[in-house]
């Protein structure tokens, strides 16, 4: 896909400006610095090279020095008064101071003391920098581990050893591992340790707050870490097809999970079909919608949840 | 076709035809002289192209000012102020950098990814380049997307303005227009949420984004109200989500609900109102507003203590998935028969 105008209209003013910093910049340097490819800073180059004021004669233009440029190094030698660094405008103060506030809320306390004064004081930075542009958003995330739990994952991090946890599982089993941490994935509902767990010999996201104990290890970690993985549930066609049919006050059911289909039906009632990778996840599932569910399928789905509701039920007569 | 350009490469020549006028370029210089605006073309096409080119450069920061000649009558100008296009005086250590790529990287939203990603491409021009040893070790922030509403609200949260909206009722599941005073936007615990000032009941509701049907417009004129000093968007939802603190006290059997355990409180201030059943343990948890339907989901492998109403909540569950099983059996029955 081509890139957006603004993004390519933001690099290009931006290069001008870097390039008057940095003279004879090597152009593989520019290309990481701006996270794009030397070929799409070459690209850019050349555009600049032809822009400039009207009339557009040479003395109008943009301007490199061609010597440095061929020995693959970037040395501005006319810039048409575009030195100056463009300020932020008011949504992009707004992504971006949200973010580091949130980063602090949910983080700040797992950090070394270092890194948290960098966090510190980039907020501060970009705060003098945009001024209250950011007061109308707000990001809480949640770490809601216990913070030994953190630190530890954050020590095996950080050490490269391995980790010991006992974690618990959305089927209630306790289990105990060894695992390669490799990252922390901080969510707006639940943060996870993504690592690779040597008991089972496979990749594993693990729920922060249903770790219950972890132990850094004296081995070094074996593997190395993936990308970072979508913490919601990606249902598969190997997991069981549920049909629901429930009222309207239910319809959180069909914003929360990634439901296959939702369909109307009159009287703001509506039909989803949901894959299940737990029968412990959707029992409980049920309990909380019960009075809101008009039929299920497989109709032993509703039997099941309604059973151990009786069972449970047992428990406060008598 | 000469004229041609890519749009960036117009935009790249208006910017710096405007920061370099000695004065100010009415639109018929523009036209006739910036590179890439087509001079043979209509009127009209041009004055569309224009209006949007100027409206992109003022979402992304550049200040277009509108300057009026001296003589009556004259076409409005434009020029770039700028001081008020510099960023103000920073420089970024990699460190420093570092941090805001991890802060960019927060956003899963199409709309604030851009934007973060723009404002980032700014901030490396003042910035030292981070290498590996810069980043924040292990940490990768993702927020749930909170789709098309998410964009206009901003925008005209921070200009002010009302807007319109058809939304979802969660509780009664009636579909009703809205119009509403956007004082804050809030994301939390796997929501999005808008609090503001709903106009027809002129009163502060909390709205959840995914509950808005279709699209959000901005209605009327910027700098419309003003956010009462006393207002607390955060509060407001954070009532909508919790209940006060307390104590629930539970019986749990032995190796199950890990989870709740692990929020287990060590000291809890008060005595436990009945003792563990035998063969149970006796757990303290913090009680919040989503404890019944978490308990709820263990059965019979939690029962609660005390306090007497999430006891009742819970039993009231029970007892409405029970009838649940009771009503879907009946009618598979019915059919049968």
């Amino acid at each position: 896909m081509a890139e957006r105008t603004p993004e390519r209209l933001v690099r290009l003013l931006g290069l001008v400006a870097y390039l008057d910093r940095h003279p004879g910049a090597p152009v593989e340097d520019v290309a990481a610095h701006f996270g794009v490819t030397p070929g799409q800073v070459l690209k850019d180059v050349d555009t600049l090279w032809v822009s400039g004021t009207p009339g557009y004669w040479p003395d109008d233009l943009i301007d490199f020095d061609a010597s440095s440029h061929e020995s693959g190094v970037l040395r501005l030698t006319q810039s048409r008064g575009m030195t100056r660094a463009l300020r932020l405008g008011t949504r992009e103060a707004v992504a971006l101071v949200a973010a580091l506030r949130a980063l602090r809320e949910s983080v700040g306390d797992a950090l070394d003391p270092a890194e948290r004064d960098v966090l510190a004081s980039t907020l501060d930075t970009l705060t003098a920098a945009t001024g209250e542009a950011a007061a109308t958003v707000d990001v809480q995330l949640t770490v809601e581990a216990p913070p030994e739990v953190v630190a530890a994952c954050r020590a095996g991090l950080r050490e490269g050893r391995r980790l010991r946890i006992r974690y618990v599982n959305a089927s209630d089993n306790v289990s105990e591992r060894d695992v390669d941490p490799w990252q922390v994935l901080t969510g707006d509902e639940h943060s996870y340790l993504q690592a690779w767990c040597h008991t089972v010999a496979g990749e594993r996201l693990f729920r922060l707050d249903r770790i219950l104990a972890a132990q850094v290890l004296d081995e070094p970690v074996a593997t190395r870490p993936g990308p970072a993985r979508e913490t919601t549930f990606r249902p598969t066609e190997a997991h069981d097809r549920v049909m629901l049919e429930l009222d309207g006050p239910a319809r959180w059911v069909a914003e929360q999970f990634p439901v296959e289909e939702t369909v109307e039906l009159p009287d703001g009632a509506f039909r989803v079909v949901l894959r299940v990778a737990s029968p412990a996840w959707l029992r409980h599932l049920l309990l909380r919608v019960a009075p809101h569910v008009r039929a299920a399928e497989p109709a032993e789905v509703a039997r099941d949840a309604a059973d151990a509701a009786r069972r449970a039920l047992a428990r406060y007569e008598g | 076709m000469a004229d041609a350009l890519p749009p960036a490469e117009r935009l790249l020549n208006l910017v710096i035809a405007l920061v370099n006028t000695p004065g100010r370029m009415t639109k018929e210089q523009i036209r006739a002289s910036v590179a890439g605006y087509d001079r043979e073309g209509s009127t009209d096409a041009f004055e569309r192209m224009f209006e949007r080119d100027k409206e992109t450069l003022r979402e992304l920061g550049v200040p277009i000012v509108t300057v009026h000649g001296p003589a009556h009558g004259d076409d409005a100008g434009y020029r770039v102020d700028l001081d008020a296009y510099a960023l103000p005086p920073m420089e970024l250590s990699a460190a420093q950098l570092a941090v805001l790529g991890l802060a960019a990287e927060l956003w899963q939203d199409q709309t604030l990814r851009a934007d973060a990603a723009r404002a980032l491409t700014k901030l490396r021009v003042v910035g030292a380049t981070p290498s590996a040893t810069d980043a924040v070790v292990g940490l990768a922030p993702r927020l749930h997307a909170a789709g098309p509403a998410l964009g206009p609200l901003l925008d005209a949260a921070n200009a002010h303005q009302v807007v319109e909206f058809t939304y979802r009722a969660a509780s009664t599941g009636e579909v009703r227009r809205r119009e509403v005073e956007p004082w804050r936007i809030i994301a939390s615990r796997g929501g999005w949420y808008l609090v503001g000032l709903d106009r027809g009941r002129a009163a502060p509701r909390v709205f959840r984004l995914s509950r808005i049907v279709g699209d959000v417009t901005a209605s009327g004129p910027p700098d419309a109200f003003t956010v009462p000093a006393d207002a607390d968007p955060m509060a407001m939802l954070v009532d909508a989500q919790h209940g006060p603190e307390r104590t629930a006290w539970l019986a749990v059997a032995p190796d199950r609900a890990g989870a709740l355990r692990s929020r287990a409180v060590a000291a809890p201030d008060e005595p436990p109102p009945a003792p563990a059943p035998p063969g149970l343990d006796l757990v303290a948890v913090p009680y919040d507003r989503d404890l019944a339907d978490e308990i709820a989901g263990y059965t019979d492998a939690v029962v609660v203590l005390g306090p007497a109403d999430l006891r009742d909540e819970v039993v009231r569950r029970l007892k409405e998935a029970v009838a649940m099983g009771d009503r879907l059996a009946e009618r598979a029955g019915g059919r049968d028969g």
